[in-house]
């Protein structure tokens, strides 16, 4: 499932070297940072964020809790979290299953809407020698917004591999949340030079259906300053998150990250705001839209760009479909007055006699007839 | 038997013609059909009006007498299913926001949970269901910031949270975050959707 890429890198070198590690350990790191963001629609935004995690490992099993807490410019806050628990099967030659099961929740604003259930089933296959596999995997849980349950299905393939002290991961899977459905196509990297951890990933979202569409990476420099502090520099694009309620944006910033000694791997990173929406200015549209004035009277004035006609005309329920034409006024603008009542209405616009048509500016719907029909509302 | 069979759609054809005078511009061969089926839903008790008017809007379209029988029977059936789900005593306004509604994808469940949702008129939260659908909001997600809202929110602050939605989306966010942001800001009143801020030269702002 979408972007816990860190996560699944560190899972998949946990994999080629489960036989080398011996005893349980548990780890932990705290990360204190400050960032800017932007999400698609919105003002770009300061925040700082408090980023705990703790993970248990064993060679067969492993549990990661981990938290984020936002607090923007607005004074608004978001605090989300996530427990992850992963058991391996023994292995049977180059074979070995993987059992994840993962809950979550998110709160944005004294709000908690988003919370999710997802278990993943995996099987691997280990390359020659440990250094890179394969993997198969299906997904299915619960996402729920306001009460409101929807499915969450998935299936993935990934490979991975180690070369010359870099990690590689390259991942499709297919994402069905309800009826958003998307295709992600993901590459990640990571390795380690001196002090330094880099680490960057590139996707592609495809084939979605209400998911968005687009290209996303991140990048990230994790610097040792010691046994126990590192900075982190990061920044990217990432997408929406339809599991736990995301909506895409960009990010850069900084973090101080203190954490224990064996605690090598980063920390997934994740997102988990909703922002609040910007203000409406309406719909428009160059070639047509119409407006419906809230003036008490259900007073509704379409406006038809169209500077070349010498007639253009209306109809809808509201004229028992009869043609109406427009008044021309200037700039190639022709525009009528109509007093409509509440309800919902059907329209449709001619140009020069030509076909009916719907209108730009309202809902358009398949009108039963071959075409299309446009629809308002007068509340 | 047949011609007394007809004889009865003559003369009910005959009937609501007469009592709809509108009905005169259907072509003859669509004439009785549309007008058996409009005298059909007023014995049931659906809403005739969406019926004469959508025969109206097909004859105005030039569409053949078959399409218009069809289209007319489609919608009488959507009708009859959206007051399945909100109930026999539905207003007329809701059943025909309900039919558009189940038209544009949304389940009967979710009609079913909008009016156990919501003690005022349904009109407009239909309405604005059907419209985020064809916005590309998939059904589920629709219904769901729908629900989120329908219970305490006025019809004005839906108009205006579709409107915000249509804005966001345009803007690039995706069509389901779209539309579950600017739900999840509504029900927390971090904005007041039809506040003047919200209207004209209003601009994105901080999270």
């Amino acid at each position: 499932m979408p972007r816990a890429w860190a996560a699944v890198v560190g899972a998949a070198c946990s994999l080629a070297t489960l036989s080398r590690t011996a005893a349980a350990q548990t780890t932990a790191t705290v990360d204190f940072g400050i960032s800017t963001v932007r999400y698609d629609g919105f003002l770009t935004s300061g925040a700082a964020a408090i980023a705990p995690s703790v993970r248990w490992e064993r060679p067969n099993a492993s549990l990661t809790a981990q938290g984020t807490y936002l607090q923007f410019e607005s004074g608004n806050r978001s605090i989300q979290g996530n427990v992850t628990g992963s058991l391996f099967t023994a292995p049977t030659h180059r074979w070995r299953g993987q059992l994840l099961a993962t809950a979550g929740a998110s709160n944005y604003a004294e709000f908690t809407s988003f919370h999710h259930t997802i278990g993943e089933a995996r099987l691997h296959r280990l390359g020659e020698g440990g250094g890179g596999g394969t993997w198969i995997s299906g997904t299915v849980g619960r996402s729920s917004l306001g009460g409101t349950p929807r499915r969450v299905l998935g299936v993935a393939v990934a490979g991975w591999a180690q070369h010359a002290g870099i990690q590689l991961f390259a991942s499709a899977n297919r994402s069905v949340v309800g009826d958003t459905a998307f295709s992600d196509l993901e590459a990640a990297a990571r390795t380690r030079r001196g002090a330094i951890v880099w680490e960057g990933y590139a996707g592609v979202r495809i084939w979605s259906r209400g998911g968005g569409r687009g290209v996303y990476g991140e990048g990230s420099a994790t610097i040792a300053l010691g046994n126990h502090v590192a900075v982190v520099l990061s920044g990217g694009r990432y997408p929406t998150d339809p599991v736990r309620g995301s909506i895409s944006g960009r990010y850069a910033g900084l973090a101080v990250r203190v954490h224990s000694p064996a605690a090598l791997r980063p920390t997934p990173r994740d997102f988990p705001l909703h922002p609040p929406s910007v203000g409406s200015s309406g719909t428009s549209d160059p070639a047509g839209r119409i407006e419906v004035l809230s003036q008490g009277d259900r007073a509704v004035r379409f406006v038809v760009r169209a500077p070349d006609a010498g007639l253009v005309e209306i109809a809808g329920d509201f004229t028992d479909w009869q043609p109406m034409a427009l008044d021309r006024g200037s700039g190639g603008v022709w525009e009528v007055v109509v007093r409509i009542p509440k309800g919902i209405h059907r329209i449709a616009v001619r140009i020069d006699g030509g076909p009916w048509i719907a209108p730009a500016g309202a809902r358009r719907a398949e009108d039963d007839y071959g075409g299309e029909v446009g629809i308002f509302v007068v509340p | 038997m047949k011609l007394a069979a007809l004889f009865v759609a003559l003369t009910l054809a005959t009937r609501v013609a007469a009592q709809e005078p509108r009905l005169e511009r259907l072509d003859s061969a669509a004439r009785a059909p549309v007008a058996a089926l409009i005298d059909s839903a007023r014995v049931t008790g659906l809403p005739a009006e969406p019926l004469i008017q959508r025969a109206l809007e097909g004859t105005t379209k030039g569409a053949p007498a078959g399409r218009v029988v069809a289209a007319v029977r489609r919608l009488a059936a959507d009708l009859g299913r959206a007051r399945e789900a909100l109930g026999l005593s539905t207003a007329p306004l809701e059943l025909e926001a309900g039919a558009a509604a189940l038209r544009a994808g949304a389940s009967p469940a979710v009609l079913t949970q909008l009016r156990r949702a919501r003690h005022q008129p349904l009109m407009v939260p239909l309405a604005v269901l059907a419209d985020l659908v064809a916005s590309g909001v998939p059904p589920d997600s629709a219904a769901a910031a729908v629900l989120v809202l329908a219970g305490s929110v006025r019809d004005a602050d839906l108009v205006e949270f579709r409107r915000a939605v249509e804005r966001d989306i345009a803007l690039g966010a995706s069509p389901a975050g779209a539309a579950t942001g600017v739900a999840r800001d509504a029900a927390l009143g971090v904005t007041d959707l039809n506040s003047s801020a919200r209207t004209g030269s209003a601009r994105p702002r901080r999270p």
